[in-house]
Order: structure tokens, then C-alpha cells, then sequence
């Protein structure tokens, strides 16, 4: 566990000293303060069958960013310390492959999760501003957070295994994207294809994105997503581990 | 220290590391030489863990490198050929990052660090951000690393690759100082460093051991080695004649390129021990042939290293 630890904040200090995640930082900061103003203008203007919090994570404009978001977060993981060698530095000291694994993908998860506080203080001081005269709905905040969290380790999981595959940061920022997007699209297939073949229906409860994000915003905490998202998950990280070891092994 | 048997790698379409099997001693160093692509590299590879085999086994310190990895990854301290650091860290900062990763903890760190710091001379560069490095300061920084957590065994990867002569110079003494403290094994191209650190040399060629000796072992059965070259004025043919009637000399050539203005050079092979220079000598005396030089050729290990390599 203490290998973990060292690996994890030496990791934490790649990310917050890279300049590319400064960019990502401040540019998401600004696509979601857009999108938080956008929604309270949406609400000011006539009553809407919507929350401010399904308005400021289901729009359809959160899909314009939130896909790229991954690639940008987890391609340096693992195919920069293939480019440079230091992998074989680093797998040549008393460390596991899976502690290395880990460590770069928890820094990931820790990286996203930073990249989400400042819209969750937008909710505290738009509270905070109206003091008692609009109430914020808790349960669709929580489960918005819920799932972006949940889909979001899915996610850097597929991110992690496109920057093993790979030696090339941008191959595996284009490959990383590839995955989500292919994960998206199969969601939107069944999704429609639902609407007409009831047989399509308990397919669509675990793989539509685009409806787990919609139903966990209205406060709707469903479990089937929860499981499919977290089993997927570790059978990715396990995938990528297999990935890093033939890798490794044929070097 | 190092056991290795039967080991064996084999990459698709080619076999890197062919049935090699050695052992090194505590305190030896040991020089591993072979061309490019010779299977030096993924020797040592596989000796730090880091390449499974496909035939054979490894241990280091008494642990098997792929059964039992981390033990025996803890005995090793490793410097690969490219020297891989992470650019985006200070040079101190890097090094306590290795320092923990290997096991040391608290004050032990610490110690540790400003020991190799002092050893490798980084001291004064240990503020500096890796990138800016120099290639001599990357080198020693990869070669503190190899050292900071006290490892009973070296393995060492080109370690002056790249370096000018003074940091070779540098580098090479430090080798020297570490050798009464670790076991290390070398690889190198430079063959001058091998004869000056290396007590055993081990020469890998297509992924087979094709020698395993002392250096001096290894020149003395060079071909080279048991000629002499003789050059003086006389008559190619006759001189040829006198030479091969003298004890102790199997055959005697002139050297047809070397003749100048009368002077005639000759390349003597002699039987094993002989020594005839003072018969020689004698000869042209007698003969009253001018003699301008009679040597006796030292091969060396470059010698060896090239009629081993170039055999087949």
C-alpha cells in the first residue's frame, strides 16, 4: 500500500505540474461556468418542467465537451513512461505492475473529481446568493455527482487502456475518444431502438450514458447503472494491466 | 551472486538469448561485452525482472528474478542504456522518489540521497530541474539511482554511453570505487574500460556466451597473441628461411606491403611459450642485416572482441 501511496502522489505531482492539465482545468472551468449561467438565464426567463441541475448536466451542449474531457486527462498515463523508457525504470524497482497501474489511474480519478468541485461551489454560492428563496434540489445534485463520478471512472478506465496500447500520447488521446464515443453511440442506438422493440428495454437500463445521466440528475438513483458502470470499470483496469505486462514482456 | 541457467529469450521470428547460462561471484566485476543486437541488454533485462524468459531460470542473491521479482529486485540496483528520468522533477526530488520506491523510509532516505549525491557529484546541480541536466549529470543521476537504496548487485547498461572523455574518466573511477562495495555487471562497447575495471569479461555474440575469462586469459588466446613483428634489411627470401630455422618459430612471412627503401618487415608466429627474440637478434647479427625493430605483439581484449565477433 505505502509503494501505492508513493507512486500516486508522485503521479498527482505530474498532473498538477503538466500545463496541460492547468488548460484543461481553466477551460472546463469556463465551458461549466458558461453552463451554469446559460441555465439560470433558461430559468429566469419562464417556468421549466426541468431543474437547474438537469439544466446544467443534461443540455445537450455537456456532450460537446464532456467526451474529450477523458482523452485529455488519461493519454500521458501510460504511453508518455513508454515513450521515455521510464517504465522500465520504473518496473525494474520493487514495484508491482499493478501499483503502477493504479496509481496512475487514481491520480486520474482524483484529477477529475478536482475538475468537478468548482461547478458543485457554483450550486453553494448561487444557495448562498438567494438565501432560502430558491431551493436547490439535494437529491438530483447528489445524483448528478453520483454518476458523473461513476461514468467518469468507467471512462478514465478506457482512457488508461488506450494510452497503454500505445507510445504515442496523441494516438492514444484519439484512440481513448474512439472508445467513449463507441460506448455513446452503442447507448443512443438502444436507446432508440427501445423506443419501438421492448427487448431492447433492459439492454438500454445498463448501457445508455445519455439516460443514466439524464435519470440520475431528476434524483433517481438506480442501481443497474451503478453495477455495470463499476464492473466494467475493473474489467478495463484489468484489461489494461494484461495490456502493460505483454507489453512489457515483448520489449 | 547472479545464477543464471539455460536462459533463454526468444522475440517473434528471432532468438535474442540462446541457452546462456553464468554465474558471478560477490564482489566480482564483471564485464559483458557483445556487439549490437548481441543479446546483452535483454540479458540484463531479464536478470532485473523487468523481461520474463522463455527458457531458463535467474536468480540474484539467492532469489529467482521471475518467482520471486521483488526480493530480488531489492539486491539490484539498475541503470538502463537511455537513462530514463522523469524530466518535470528536481534532481534531489527525483532521487527521494526512488529512494522511497525501493523501501527506504524517514531519515534513511535522506541519508541515503546525500550520500549518492555526494558520490556521483550531484550536490551541486540537486535544485536543477532534471530536463535542464546535461548528458554527464543524467548519466549520474541514473546512476545514483542505481545506488541510493544500497543494492548488493549492479547492473549497469552502457554507463558511459554518450559521455566525453572526461566524464568517462569520471565515471570510470567511480565504477572502480563502487566495485569494493557492490558485484557489478558492465556492459559496454569501450573495451579500454573493461580492461581497467573488469576483473572477468564475458563476450556475448547472437545471444550465445562465446567467452568467459580474465581479460589477460581472454588476450593470451588471441591469434594475435604469440607473434612477433620483426623488421629489418635483408632479403625477403632468405631472411624468411633463416627465421622459420630458428627454435620456437612455426612460420615466418614477409610482409610484402611493409618493404621501404630496403627494409623488409616479417610477422613471426611462435610456438606456445617460445621466446626467440635474442636468437633473432643472434640471426641478424651473424647475418649482418641491420635490425630496426623486433616486438613482440600484445593482443589485446579489442583483438579478441573482434576475431570472436567476426568468426561466423
Amino acid at each position: 500500500m505505502r509503494t501505492f501511496f508513493i507512486l500516486l502522489i508522485k503521479e498527482l505531482r505530474s498532473f498538477f505540474l503538466s500545463p496541460v492539465a492547468w488548460v484543461v482545468l481553466a477551460m472546463f472551468m469556463a465551458i461549466c461556468g458558461l453552463s451554469f449561467s446559460w441555465s439560470i438565464n433558461i430559468l429566469r426567463e419562464k417556468p421549466q418542467d426541468q431543474s437547474i441541475v438537469q439544466w446544467t448536466f443534461v443540455p445537450v451542449w455537456f456532450w460537446l465537451y464532456y467526451p474529450f474531457l477523458f482523452p485529455l486527462i488519461t493519454m500521458r498515463l501510460f504511453a508518455e513512461e513508454q515513450k521515455l523508457g521510464t517504465l522500465e525504470s520504473l518496473l525494474t524497482a520493487p514495484v508491482r505492475t499493478w501499483q503502477v497501474m493504479l496509481a496512475k489511474y487514481f491520480s486520474a480519478v482524483i484529477f477529475y473529481v478536482v475538475l468537478w468541485l468548482p461547478v458543485l461551489a457554483y450550486f453553494g454560492i448561487l444557495t448562498w446568493i438567494l438565501r432560502g428563496k430558491v431551493e436547490i434540489p439535494q437529491g438530483a445534485l447528489v445524483g448528478s455527482y453520483l454518476i458523473l463520478f461513476i461514468t467518469g471512472l468507467f471512462h478514465l478506465a478506457l482512457g488508461s487502456l488506450a494510452s497503454a496500447l500505445t507510445k504515442n500520447q496523441i494516438i492514444a488521446a484519439i484512440l481513448g475518444f474512439a472508445f467513449i464515443l463507441l460506448h455513446f453511440l452503442i447507448g443512443v442506438f438502444v436507446m432508440q431502438q427501445a423506443q419501438d422493440h421492448q427487448e431492447f428495454r433492459p439492454i438500454m437500463d445498463y448501457v445508455a450514458i445519455k439516460g443514466h445521466i439524464e435519470s440520475f440528475a431528476s434524483g433517481l438513483l438506480d442501481t443497474r447503472p451503478m453495477v455495470y458502470y463499476t464492473s466494467g470499470t475493473l474489467f478495463i483496469l484489468m484489461l489494461t494491466h494484461q495490456v502493460l505486462e505483454y507489453r512489457r514482456w515483448k520489449s | 551472486m547472479i545464477e543464471v541457467q539455460h536462459l533463454t529469450k526468444r522475440f517473434v521470428g528471432r532468438t535474442a538469448v540462446d541457452d546462456v547460462s553464468f554465474e558471478v561471484g560477490k564482489g566480482e566485476v564483471v564485464g559483458f561485452l557483445g556487439p549490437n543486437g548481441a543479446g546483452k541488454s535483454t540479458t540484463m533485462r531479464m536478470l532485473t525482472g523487468y523481461l520474463p524468459a522463455t527458457m531458463g531460470t535467474a536468480r540474484v542473491a539467492g532469489h529467482d528474478v521471475f518467482s520471486d521479482s521483488i526480493r530480488a529486485r531489492r539486491e539490484i540496483g539498475y541503470m538502463p542504456e537511455s537513462v530514463p528520468l522523469y524530466d518535470e522533477m528536481r534532481v534531489v526530488e527525483y532521487l527521494n522518489f526512488r529512494a522511497a520506491l525501493k523501501g527506504l523510509r524517514g531519515r534513511a532516505v535522506k541519508e541515503n540521497v546525500g550520500r549518492v549525491m555526494d558520490l556521483t557529484g550531484l550536490k551541486d546541480v540537486q535544485r536543477k530541474i532534471v530536463a535542464s541536466l546535461s548528458k554527464g549529470y543524467r548519466q549520474r543521476l541514473g546512476l545514483a539511482d542505481a545506488l541510493v537504496h544500497r543494492p548488493r548487485l549492479l547492473i549497469l547498461d552502457e554507463p558511459t554511453n554518450g559521455l566525453d572523455p572526461n566524464q568517462i574518466r569520471q565515471v570510470r573511477s567511480l565504477i572502480a570505487q563502487l566495485s569494493t562495495e557492490h558485484t557489478i555487471l558492465i556492459s559496454t562497447h569501450i573495451l579500454t574500460e573493461v580492461e581497467m575495471v573488469c576483473r572477468r569479461v564475458i563476450i556475448i555474440h547472437r545471444g550465445k556466451i562465446r567467452a568467459d575469462d580474465t581479460p589477460e586469459n581472454l588476450a593470451r588466446s588471441s591469434r594475435s597473441a604469440g607473434m612477433l613483428t620483426v623488421e629489418m634489411k635483408a632479403p625477403a627470401e632468405e631472411a624468411t628461411e633463416a627465421l622459420q630455422g630458428l627454435a620456437g618459430i612455426r612460420r615466418a612471412t614477409a610482409v610484402p606491403s611493409a618493404a621501404n627503401g630496403g627494409w623488409q618487415q616479417f610477422e613471426v608466429k611462435l610456438d606456445t611459450g617460445a621466446d626467440p627474440r635474442e636468437e633473432i637478434a643472434e640471426l641478424t647479427r651473424g647475418r649482418g642485416w641491420p635490425l630496426r625493430e623486433l616486438r613482440a605483439n600484445q593482443a589485446t581484449l579489442e583483438d579478441v572482441f573482434v576475431e570472436i565477433t567476426q568468426r561466423d
